[in-house]
C-alpha cells in the first residue's frame, strides 16, 4: 500500500450462489473522487459494500484507512471514519428528517445533544433539507429522501465516503447543488461514487473505474477514457446500422458512435458516455439508454 | 451616575451562559445600561455572533423532535438521552407493540382460564416466548429498514442489543406476570414462567452470535411449540412448568449466558450482510 492510499483491495473475489460479482479485482484509492461506472450487475454495489464493511469478501485482501477489517476493534476504528450511502435505503417508521439523522448521529457516537444537533443541522443544510427537517420521512419526495440518506453519510465529515447512486431521483438543480457538496468532500476525503450518470462522473471525478462482469475494464483519468472515443463519434443525417449506438439528437441529426464513419458524416467531440458505450459495447446499452 | 464597580470576567461569562442567577443577573443588566466599559468587555466574551446564536436556538426548538413517551420513561429511569433514543427506535418497544402485546396476553390469559386444557396450552405456548419475540423484533436486518447503514456505525452492536434486550424484558415481563395472574391453574407457576422466558431469551441471544435474531427466535418458537404440544397431548400442559423442569430451564439459561459471554464479540462481525 503506497503512501496516501486509503482503500486497498487486492484480488478481491465475491460470489453469490454461483454468480461471480467480483473476480480477483485489484484497486486502490487515495483522497479525491473516483467514479465507478458499469452496467447493472457489474459489481459496483458489491465493491462499495465491501469497502463499507457491510460485506466480507470471499477471497482477497481488504485494507481500509490503514486497517484490515477482520476484527471487531478494527471494524469500529474504520467505521468511525466512514460514511456510506447504500443503493436502496429504508427509514424507520415515524421519524422526521431531523429525527432520522439525529438517530444516525447517535449511532456514530455523537452523544452530547448540543454538538450533535449542530452537526445534524449542518448536514441537513448541506443537502438543502433544512427547511423540511421537521417533516415526516414518509411525507418527503423520493429525491428528498435520497438527499436525507446522503445527509447521514456526511455526518462528521468522514475520511472515506462511499456513495451508491447518490443522485438517483434528484432533480437537476439539486444535482448541481450536491455536486458542490461532493466536490468539497473530495478535497480532503476519499470519495467512491457509483453511478449510472456519466455526466456526474465527468463533472466531479478525476478518476473513473469501469467495471463489467466483476472485472475492471478501465481504470484511469476521465479524460483518458474520453480520449479512447476520439475519432469514433460522428454526426450524420441518418442512423448508421453499423454503429455501436445511434440516436437522433435534438437538432434532427443522428449521433453515431462506432468504429467506421458513415457516409457524409462529420466527426464530433466525444463525451464520456460515448467512450463508455464504445468500451462496453452492447452490455452498456440498457444502462445508458435508461439513463 | 458614578460607577463604583466593574464586572469581572467570571461574572460576565456566567451572565452570558445564563448562570449568573436572577439577582446578580438583574444587577449586572442594570449596570450594563450605564457602564460603557463593561459593555465593551462583555462583547469580547461573546464567541458566537448573537444573531447566529439566537437563530440556532430557534432552529433547535423548531426542528429537534420532542422525546417520545418511551424515551421520556427511559430517561426517568436513568437512561441517558442517546440511549433512550436508540432503545425507543426498536419496533418491539413502541407503544403500539406494547398495546398489542397486552391485548394478546389478556386474550390468552382468559383462554387459559375458560378454555380448559387447550386454553392453558395456548397460554403456555405464548407467554414464555413473549420476550423472545420482543428481542427478535428489536434488532437486526429483518426489522430495521435502515439496517445497511445502521450496521456500519462505530456504536457497539453488543451494547445496542443488550440495551434493547433489557428494555424488552423490563416492559414485557410484568405484562406476562399480570396475564399469568388470570390463570388459576398456575398456582405458584406464575412466577415460574419467568424461568423459561429468561432462559429462552438467553438462548436466543447466544444463538444470535451464529445467526440472525429473527431466525434464532423462530427456531426457539418451533422447539417450544413441540414441547407444549407434547405436554398437551398427554393432557398435562402445565407439565412444562414441572418443578424438575425448572432446574433444566435454569441450567439452559446459565449455559446460554456463558456461551453468550464467550462469543459476544462475534456479534459485530456476524451481522455484516451476506
Amino acid at each position: 500500500m503506497t503512501a496516501g492510499t486509503t482503500v486497498a483491495l487486492t484480488a478481491i473475489t465475491k460470489r453469490y450462489r454461483g454468480t461471480t460479482a467480483l473476480d480477483a479485482v485489484d484497486l486502490s484509492f487515495r483522497p479525491g473522487i473516483t467514479g465507478l461506472l458499469g452496467p447493472n450487475g457489474a459489481g459496483k454495489t458489491t465493491l462499495l459494500r465491501i469497502a463499507a464493511t457491510v460485506l466480507a469478501s470471499d477471497a482477497g485482501g481488504v485494507r481500509l484507512l490503514g486497517r484490515e477489517p477482520g476484527t471487531p476493534e478494527a471494524l469500529v476504528a474504520i467505521r468511525r471514519r466512514l460514511g456510506y450511502l447504500p443503493q436502496e435505503m429504508g427509514f424507520p417508521r415515524a421519524f422526521t428528517g431531523f429525527g432520522f439523522v439525529d438517530y444516525m448521529a447517535v449511532l456514530k457516537e455523537w452523544t452530547a445533544r448540543g454538538p450533535r444537533h449542530d452537526e445534524v443541522r449542518r448536514v441537513l443544510d448541506l443537502v438543502d433539507l433544512g427547511d423540511v427537517a421537521t417533516k415526516r420521512v414518509r411525507a418527503l419526495s423520493g429525491g428528498q429522501r435520497r438527499r436525507l440518506a446522503l445527509a447521514q453519510a456526511l455526518l462528521g465529515s468522514p475520511d472515506l465516503l462511499l456513495l451508491d447512486e447518490p443522485t438517483t431521483g434528484v432533480d437537476p438543480e439539486q444535482r448541481v447543488s450536491l455536486r458542490q457538496v461532493l466536490s468539497r468532500a473530495g478535497e480532503r476525503s476519499t470519495v467512491l461514487l457509483s453511478t449510472h450518470q456519466t455526466e456526474d462522473v465527468a463533472a466531479l471525478c478525476d478518476r473513473v473505474v469501469v467495471l463489467d462482469q466483476g472485472r475492471v475494464r478501465f481504470d484511469g483519468a476521465v479524460l483518458d477514457l474520453v480520449a479512447t472515443a476520439a475519432g469514433r463519434v460522428w454526426l450524420a443525417d441518418g442512423p448508421d446500422p453499423l454503429a455501436r449506438a445511434s440516436w437522433r439528437t435534438g437538432t434532427g441529426r443522428h449521433r453515431n458512435v462506432g468504429e467506421v464513419a458513415p457516409a457524409g458524416a462529420e466527426p464530433t467531440e466525444p463525451t464520456l458516455e460515448d467512450a463508455y458505450l464504445l468500451l462496453l459495447g452492447d452490455r452498456a446499452m440498457p444502462t445508458v439508454v435508461a439513463a | 451616575m458614578n460607577i463604583t464597580w466593574h464586572a469581572d470576567d467570571t461574572l460576565l461569562a456566567q451572565y452570558l451562559r445564563g448562570d449568573a442567577g436572577p439577582l446578580r443577573g438583574a444587577s449586572l443588566e442594570q449596570h450594563l445600561t450605564h457602564c460603557a466599559h463593561c459593555r465593551a468587555r462583555i462583547a469580547t466574551h461573546v464567541e458566537t455572533p448573537p444573531l447566529e446564536l439566537v437563530w440556532s436556538r430557534i432552529r433547535e426548538q423548531a426542528q429537534a423532535p420532542a422525546p417520545t413517551r418511551v424515551e421520556r420513561l427511559l430517561t426517568r429511569f436513568g437512561a441517558s438521552e442517546p440511549d433512550a433514543l436508540l432503545v425507543a427506535v426498536a419496533p418491539s418497544l413502541r407503544a403500539s407493540w406494547l398495546f398489542g402485546l397486552a391485548v394478546t396476553l389478556g386474550f390468552v390469559g382468559f383462554s387459559a382460564t375458560y378454555g380448559g386444557s387447550r386454553g392453558l396450552a395456548f397460554f403456555l405456548l405464548v407467554a414464555p416466548l413473549v420476550p423472545v419475540a420482543g428481542v427478535a423484533f428489536a434488532y437486526g436486518p429483518d426489522v430495521d429498514p435502515s439496517y445497511e447503514v445502521a450496521v456500519v456505525v462505530p456504536y457497539s452492536a453488543v451494547r445496542l442489543l443488550l440495551l434493547r434486550t433489557a428494555a424488552v424484558l423490563v416492559t414485557c415481563l410484568p405484562l406476562v406476570l399480570a396475564a399469568a395472574q388470570l390463570v388459576p391453574a398456575l398456582s405458584w407457576g406464575a412466577v415460574s414462567l419467568l424461568l423459561p422466558a429468561l432462559a429462552f431469551t438467553a438462548v436466543m441471544l447466544a444463538a444470535s452470535t451464529w445467526t440472525r435474531p429473527s431466525y434464532a427466535g423462530f427456531g426457539l418458537g418451533i422447539v417450544w411449540a413441540c414441547a407444549v404440544g407434547a405436554a398437551a397431548v398427554g393432557q398435562n400442559p402445565a407439565g412444562v412448568l414441572a418443578p424438575g423442569l425448572l432446574f433444566v430451564y435454569a441450567a439452559i439459561g446459565v449455559a446460554a449466558a456463558l456461551v453468550l459471554r464467550l462469543r459476544i464479540a462475534n456479534l459485530t462481525l456476524l451481522w455484516r450482510l451476506s
